[in-house]
């Protein structure tokens, strides 16, 4: 039902905005007298709206959308461009089958938008015909303004029952004015264009109902009902036939589009706490197009109910399924026969979907530290293995040679043995590696600890590097290797322990630039969490410094609070896992960024809802330990990594921790400059916080505007 | 900043102190009634509630545990601002610890809320046989400074709860309204009927 006499779109926020965007679009326009080569006046352009011929996000077909003006209709097209797919297997004949050529805009039905929490803003566009558009995504946004235009130029209704879709309604057509008001379901069903393969329905929903409304009499009350103003309206029955035949139409569109089918149902779901609606399809066996290789065990992987999230990426999917470790034969297949790694990206690339079998965690670590170069071989490793041995017993000998006395007007030692003192015995001491009385892998820690505060003399020893060691010294059971793999890793994730901060200053703020930009940029309009954290104060995005310091080890590993000591290794494995996909910097080197997002995203409906300050949100966060499954949200970083692309890496100050630091020769004086600006900002950053007399916001918002 | 309700407040609570004085295992003790032996250490902070009944009153503790390594330093004025009490914990077995304890006393009287109730806690009193920190010689100070001391220890909770259970009788009952500062409480009226007393 729409309410054909009100058109007033003030509680949309959206819309609101719009009109005023809109009506500014147009003036450019006007200003700029644009001309389509066909004569019309371009009233809209956007580019690099696409569209996904499959459900996979890595086939997509890019183009240019536009509304032209002729005389007093407005068209819209879109038209592909040339050359540019992402995927070579989409040929010609797929560009021209979804060509969208001149289409008078009176000849559009509806037009629903989606927002998915994960992915980009899309429409759906369908024809009085029945038919409809395969979704298209705008990946440079212009949602808004293609709404406004088309409103400038044709009434634009926004459905009573549903806030996201905008009937399309010329009142010049008395058929459409009487049809139009006769959109019982504020909905439209879809049947694909010629091709098949892509079939779209508005609001699964709806159609659900509509569906059994045209079967069951009893609750085709309910519709008919709610036109009370039209009960007399003699087009009654024949909106009746139309519904009856929709639902053949909704029948043959389920059973080909059910994965889309989903997404809508997503929405209620997210909304719902994760009650599954009634009114999901099954899933069929198989997705309708399935793409060859790596990527067919998706049917069978994605189905996780109790995740709302997951529920999206039957719409479109952006991470791939997650796999089984990386197995000793598999291994073998990677070296060559003198034990060089032959592909490393592809080893990076099957440990990022899969992490490894424990047992074999001691050989591919020291890979994925940088401790061994993947080019050695099996003798230049055993040879390097004996070498750093020695070298790391000459270090261990530094402290160990220094006397009682010695020791007594050497404070600065003191003090370290007293901190490492102090921390290697509460470390993971319920974990089975660890526990007990006189255990000697305590002392071990306590060794390797000192003596990298010799090696490392000025980063010395810091909380929390006891919690990067433990599973270090418990994968490598081997003293030495367990160190200089901890110094290599230190090479990444030092810096956190800075004492100015900055390497953590550094990272929360690429998180809340993320943040920003998948709020801004992927959802458009729809920044709620990131309004909700400007409210509150919590814009910097501490209450994620214990997430980043540790990379989540604590997160992981509830080790002190959890009854059952199965449970304790289990945690304690996960944070192994992450580690090593962590450590792959597959796809990106702050994978762990992504991983804060997704959880914050996971969340945000419970943060928003329950009005947390930034205190309670810090105890929410601390609580999460132990809650957080490890693999869900992995996929859910893939997918925020592939969908923020390059914008998202372009937040990355460089040498952001656990990138390595730039060398200074290798940077550009603009490069310098930035980084130069950027360490100002951050000592800005540090100040504020440090003087404790302004907001934290002040210093953040400094950064925005100056990044933005 | 303490806010006040209908005779219920809420006091935002920070512990600073040494690495390893015993922070974590005060509040643990207090809000949940327990000890571990091998109290993992605090990376950033750890905030608790705990609310406690005060004569006719009810106080509900807003804690901030931070950690206690300088190394964390620098984010401690992000804990302590807008503190309504402070508790500094040192070790009665380290000399160290009791004059960190010294210096972060100095640093809240210089910059922290000046109407602040600051207590001092002695922690570790049950490993008598291995005292530093003569009781004395912290009382002098406590005094001499105006804090509130007491010997603690988490282990076998003697103390605890009348630590918190002082401040929360010192806690100035009105407060005229300041302006706030970055991290403060959002003026939450507790709800009188499910206030507890703490452990019960």
């Amino acid at each position: 039902m729409i309410e054909i006499e009100s058109y007033d779109f003030a509680d949309d926020v959206d819309y609101a905005a719009s009109q005023q965007q809109g009506s500014q679009s147009i003036m450019r326009s006007n200003s700029g007298k644009m001309k389509d080569p066909e004569g019309g006046e371009v009233v809209y352009v956007k580019d690099n709206v696409s569209i996904h011929p499959t459900q996979y996000m890595s086939e997509r077909i890019s183009g240019r959308l536009k509304l032209v003006k002729q005389d007093d209709s407005l068209f819209m097209m879109w038209i592909p461009y040339k050359g540019q797919n992402t995927n070579t297997r989409l040929s010609e004949r797929d560009r021209n089958l979804y060509t969208i050529r001149p289409l008078p805009i009176t000849d559009v039905r509806s037009i629903r938008r989606h927002t998915p929490p994960l992915g980009w803003q899309y429409l759906i566009v369908v024809l009085s015909s029945g038919l409809a558009f395969p979704p298209l995504y705008f990946y440079n946004g212009g949602v808004k303004e293609f709404l406004a235009t088309i409103k400038q130029h044709v009434l634009l209704v926004r459905s009573a029952d549903d806030a996201n879709v905008f009937i399309v309604n010329d009142f010049q057509d008395p058929l459409q004015k009487t049809l139009s008001s006769l959109e019982l379901l504020g909905v439209v069903p879809v049947v694909a264009p010629s091709s098949a393969a892509i079939a779209v329905s508005p609001t699964s929903e709806s159609q659900e109902k509509m569906a059994e409304c045209a079967c069951d009499t009893n609750c085709g009350s309910e519709f008919i009902e709610r036109p009370k103003y039209k009960v007399n309206d003699p087009a009654r029955d024949f909106s009746i036939q139309l519904l009856e035949k929709f639902s053949l139409v909704t029948k043959f569109a389920r059973e080909t589009t059910s994965q889309l089918f989903r997404e809508n149902s997503g929405e209620n779901l997210f909304l719902s706490d994760g009650r599954k609606p009634n009114h999901i399809p099954a899933l069929p066996a198989a997705p309708p197009k399935l793409p060859p290789n790596d990527v067919q065990k998706v049917s069978d992987e994605v189905h996780v109910p109790e995740d709302p999230l997951e529920f999206y990426k039957l719409a479109l999917i952006w991470g791939n399924p997650r796999q089984p470790p990386l197995s000793q034969e598999e291994w073998g297949d990677f070296l060559d026969s003198e034990g060089r790694v032959v592909d490393s990206e592809a080893l990076k690339k099957r440990v990022f979907y899969g992490g490894i079998a424990h047992e074999l965690r001691k050989e591919v670590w020291p890979f994925l530290l940088g401790h061994y170069d993947f080019n050695s071989t099996y003798a230049e490793r055993e040879y390097l293995r004996s070498a750093r041995k020695e070298d790391y017993e000459i270090i261990k000998l530094q402290w160990q040679s220094i006397s009682p006395q010695q020791a007594k007007r050497f404070t600065k030692f003191r003090e370290r043995k007293g901190l490492i003192d102090k921390d290697v015995v509460r470390t993971d001491r319920s974990f089975s590696y660890y526990n007990g009385d006189d255990n000697p892998n305590i002392n071990l820690l306590y060794d390797i600890l000192l003596t990298y505060s010799f090696y490392n003399f000025d980063l010395g020893y810091c909380q929390g590097m006891n919690d990067y060691l433990s599973p270090l010294l418990f994968v490598m059971e081997d003293e030495s290797e367990a160190f200089w793999c901890f110094a290599a890793l230190m090479e990444r994730v030092g810096p956190n322990f800075n004492r100015d901060q900055s390497g953590m200053q550094a990272q929360l703020f690429a998180l809340s630039k993320y943040c920003l930009v998948h709020w801004q940029l992927v959802e458009l309009s729809d920044s709620p969490l990131h309004d909700y954290f400007k409210q509150n104060d919590c814009l910097n995005y501490f209450f994620c410094f214990r997430w980043i310091l540790m990379q989540f080890k604590r997160q992981c590993a509830d080790i002190y609070f959890s009854s059952f000591a199965h449970h304790r290794e289990l945690r304690y494995e996960e944070t192994l896992l992450l580690w090593e996909v962590l450590w792959t910097h597959h796809l990106t080197e702050h994978l762990h960024l992504y991983v804060c997002v997704a959880i914050l995203k996971k969340y945000r409906n419970k943060i928003m809802g329950d009005r947390m300050d930034f205190d309670t949100l810090l105890k929410f966060i601390n609580e999460l330990t132990g809650h957080i499954d490890i693999e869900p949200t992995l996929r859910d970083a893939e997918a925020l990594c592939l969908c923020l692309g390059e914008t998202g890496a372009a937040c990355i100050p460089p040498g952001t921790p656990p990138s390595l630091p730039l060398k200074n020769a290798l940077v550009s004086s603009q490069l310098e400059d930035e980084i130069l600006g950027y360490t100002i900002l951050r000592k800005v950053i540090a100040d504020q916080i440090a003087s404790a007399k302004e907001d934290d916001l002040v210093a953040f918002e400094l950064v925005f505007r100056w990044e933005w | 900043m303490a806010t006040i309700g209908h005779n219920n407040l809420n006091a935002k609570l920070v512990l600073l102190g040494d690495m390893g004085a015993g922070k974590s295992s005060l509040v643990l003790r207090f809000v949940k009634g327990q000890f571990l032996e091998f109290q993992e250490s605090t990376i950033g902070a750890a905030f608790f509630s705990q609310t406690l009944a005060v004569n006719d009153a009810t106080v509900k503790f807003e804690i901030w545990d931070t950690a206690g390594q300088e190394r964390y330093h620098s984010l401690a004025p992000m804990y302590y601002r807008g503190a309504a009490a402070a508790i500094i914990v040192y070790d009665i077995t380290s000399a160290e610890s009791f004059a960190r304890a010294k210096k972060w006393v100095q640093e809240l009287q210089k910059q922290g809320n000046p109407n602040m109730v600051m207590a001092l806690a002695g922690n570790k009193a049950d490993l008598e046989e291995r005292r530093c920190v003569p009781a004395e010689d912290a009382r002098a100070y406590a005094e001499e400074n105006g804090l509130f001391f007491v010997e603690t220890s988490a282990k076998t909770a003697q103390n605890v709860n009348e630590i918190f259970y002082e401040i929360a009788k010192k806690l100035p009952r009105a407060q005229p309204p300041q302006n706030p500062a970055g991290m403060v409480l959002v003026d939450r009226q507790t709800d009188g009927s499910r206030a507890s007393t703490c452990c019960s």
